[in-house]
């Protein structure tokens, strides 16, 4: 369901801007790290940064927005991936000047730290409560884009951005607007991954190959694809993985995957 | 106005001469106190190349810190061969990025020697290329067999705990204090995980005839794996196997340690040996997270030996960096003093003539008594395994007991490493 989280993210700020930004894992890593200081250091309570920190990030995001991407829009995609891979290069290496380059961990939230028995099994309750947050933040996203009127307001912009300006709509607001949000949403899986993962300047690196490959898989821009998308990954990983004959292979399988859905369906499963 | 600016040029010389005077006295005991007041030569240069970014750079950061204590005490001393030494350290990288930085070392920088590495991927890659650049390159860490084995060349050495080494030791522990007939193994997909769970498993049939290898049950999570949960389900699924045997290391051993303890993978009773438990990267970092009673390996650990050069180094490394050195920086600091030693033996920093010095070499590191074997220049050094324990005056956890394996009895004799020099 983290995946989820920062696939929607990503799916949002393409589906919206036009942009793949690269540093979507950047801002996703940021939010862990936000999510130390405050916790870890400050003695913060979890639930509240759960809030703080996707705020913070999500401040952060607009800025940059406002100061780096609006300028690319009209220029070709190699600037913008350009820059988004910069700004993954300088958010990286403000994590190591700011908390070091050594691992970090942050503590589980205390009413979560009991197992729960499912089918024979234990799971942590904490896993759980990711797994269930997942659906209800994609869900509400999905309500206020389709039933408010924020939300139609950046479906048009998303759909004509001249059109939408000529009605009177303020598009560089919205597009800053939603490029918050979406980095918001990164940092919000980065909180929720914290106290599961270990922290490092580099975690983000890592998890932005998966999401591309589960918002690719989904359709770019679409969210029930990326919901669908991430279910997938997950499955085919773990397929690999229990699977004796397969286990050699399990590290290949989300990217056969993504081949195949590719050629079956080049837009991905959901994709318009 | 010729008067002021006399009287200027006058007052930025004095400035200049009294701080110049003032840094000479801020820096003249420190640097050397016992050495000659000036080098007999330029100084020598060593290039470092370890993990300095991603997410296993506190393996370069432990490496740095012992590498600059050893030059600070060389130096100190009056450097090698009344030069004083040079180090700088740059990141490894992937494999094609070391090798770019060791030619820049050899044919630009002129360095006089190379030391590092802590990927066995990396170390494969640059291993060969020193053939052509002509210098010596001291590895600290990386322990692929094939270094001192298919791909050796004379001017590759290595001060560390091996592959081999490690694995023997953990087979032995494996033998003598956990005697499961069944066992399977999670650990990295790379050169590394593979060549560890091979070695282990050779070195076990031959001191338990009777063991049984569940090959079809072993993981190979990638390196940098950060979600454990398939895999630790997994693990708990598979009730063949009485033990595991594990080679995952850095991050990805917090990963699996703190995920494991939340599925409560660690309460089964089932052992684990963790070759690579005992880094003191991962120990430091998992705090009371790791659980107790497990039998983790390293390649050296502070407390062992309990000789006169290794409390003074881990008493000085403590008062310098407020911590305890990990065997990364233990290697490091080793593998400086050792070419210091070996140049000093020649009487020259020559390539040829520190390749001599080093073959045969034995030396007393704070890891204990290491001899450098002249056929294949990998050293005879000793293991050292440990069951994981409290300890109530420090944050991480220690080894109590601690197990040592004698250098001869855990490296394969030289025919069987498929060295030839």
């Amino acid at each position: 369901m983290l995946l989820f989280l920062i696939a929607v993210g990503l799916s949002l700020i393409f589906g919206v801007l036009g942009v793949l930004n690269f540093a979507h894992g950047a801002f996703y890593m940021l939010g862990a790290y936000v999510a130390f200081q405050l916790v870890a250091r400050g003695g913060v309570d979890f639930w509240l940064t759960l809030v703080l920190a996707p705020l913070v990030v999500g401040a952060l995001g607009g800025i940059i927005e406002v100061a780096f991407l609006r300028r690319m829009y009209r220029r070709e995609t190699v600037f913008q991936l350009l820059l988004t891979f910069a700004l993954i290069l300088i958010l990286d290496d403000l994590v190591r000047i700011i908390w070091g380059s050594g691992p970090r961990m942050v503590p589980q939230p205390a009413p979560l730290g009991e197992s729960i028995p499912i089918g024979g099994r234990f799971f942590p309750a904490y896993n759980l409560s990711v797994v269930a947050l997942g659906p209800v933040v994609g869900l509400a996203l999905w309500l206020a884009l389709r039933s408010t009127h924020a939300g139609r307001i950046v479906r048009a912009a998303a759909q004509d951005r001249e059109m939408a300006s000529a009605l009177g709509i303020d598009v560089p607001r919205v597009f800053t607007a939603v490029f918050a949000l979406g980095t918001a949403l990164a940092a919000l899986g980065g909180v929720l991954a914290a106290p599961l993962r270990t922290l490092s300047p580099a975690m983000g690196d890592a998890i932005i190959i998966d999401s591309f490959i589960v918002a690719v898989v989904g359709g770019l821009g679409s969210f029930p694809g990326a919901f669908l998308g991430a279910l997938l990954i997950g499955q085919v990983g773990a397929f690999g993985v229990v699977n004796p004959a397969l286990a050699q292979l399990q590290i290949a399988f989300p990217f056969i995957l993504m081949a195949l859905i590719l050629l079956v369906r080049p837009r991905g499963l959901f994709g318009g | 106005m010729a008067g002021t600016r006399l009287t200027r040029r006058r007052f930025v010389g004095l400035i200049g001469a009294a701080a110049g005077g003032s840094l000479l006295a801020a820096c003249g005991p420190g640097l050397a106190p016992a050495g000659p007041a000036k080098p007999a030569g330029p100084p020598i240069k060593v290039g470092g190349m370890w993990i300095t970014s991603g997410s296993l750079s506190t393996y370069g950061e432990f490496a740095k810190q012992g590498l600059d204590l050893a030059v600070e005490e060389i130096n100190a001393a009056g450097g090698i061969l009344g030069r004083l030494v040079e180090a700088k350290i740059e990141n490894e990288g992937a494999a094609d990025n070391a090798v770019r930085v060791a030619r820049r070392y050899a044919l630009e920088e002129n360095v006089d020697f190379l030391i590092g590495l802590d990927s066995s991927g990396v170390a494969e890659a640059v291993a060969p290329t020193m053939k052509e650049l002509r210098k010596i390159l001291m590895i600290t860490h990386a322990a692929t067999p094939r270094v001192t084995g298919d791909l050796c060349n004379r001017y590759v050495f290595r001060m560390s705990v091996n592959v081999p080494q490690n694995s023997a030791s953990g087979a032995r522990i494996a033998a003598t204090e956990i005697k499961a007939k069944r066992w399977t193994n999670i650990g990295p997909d790379y050169a590394f995980g593979r060549q560890s769970w091979d070695f282990f498993k050779k070195e076990l049939r031959k001191l338990q005839p009777d063991v049984v290898f569940l090959d079809d049950q072993a993981q190979w999570p990638k390196l940098g794996n950060e979600d454990f949960t398939s895999f630790i389900a997994k693990l708990q699924q598979t009730q063949e196997a009485d033990a595991v045997w594990s080679s995952t290391w850095g991050n990805d051993l917090v990963n699996l340690v703190r995920q494991g303890n939340q599925f409560g993978l660690f309460k089964s009773g089932k052992p684990y040996l963790f070759e690579l438990g005992a880094a003191m990267e991962v120990l430091e970092t998992l705090g009371d997270q790791m659980p107790t009673g497990f039998w983790v390996g390293t390649r050296y650990w502070w407390k062992v030996p309990d000789t006169e050069t290794n409390r003074r180094f881990v008493d000085t490394y403590l008062k310098t960096y407020n911590r305890y050195p990990s065997y990364n920086a233990q290697n490091a600091y080793t593998g400086m003093k050792l070419l210091a030693a070996a140049a000093a033996k020649a009487g020259s920093v020559d390539t040829d003539k520190v390749i001599a010095a080093l073959e045969d070499f034995e030396y007393e590191a704070p890891m204990g008594k290491i001899k450098i074997r002249k056929e294949d220049h990998q050293a005879l050094a000793q293991g050292v395994w440990g069951k994981t324990a409290s300890d109530a005056k420090l944050k991480f956890r220690v080894l109590e007991p601690v197990k040592v394996f004698k250098p001869e009895e855990i490296t394969p004799p030289v025919p069987e490493t498929g060295c030839k020099l």
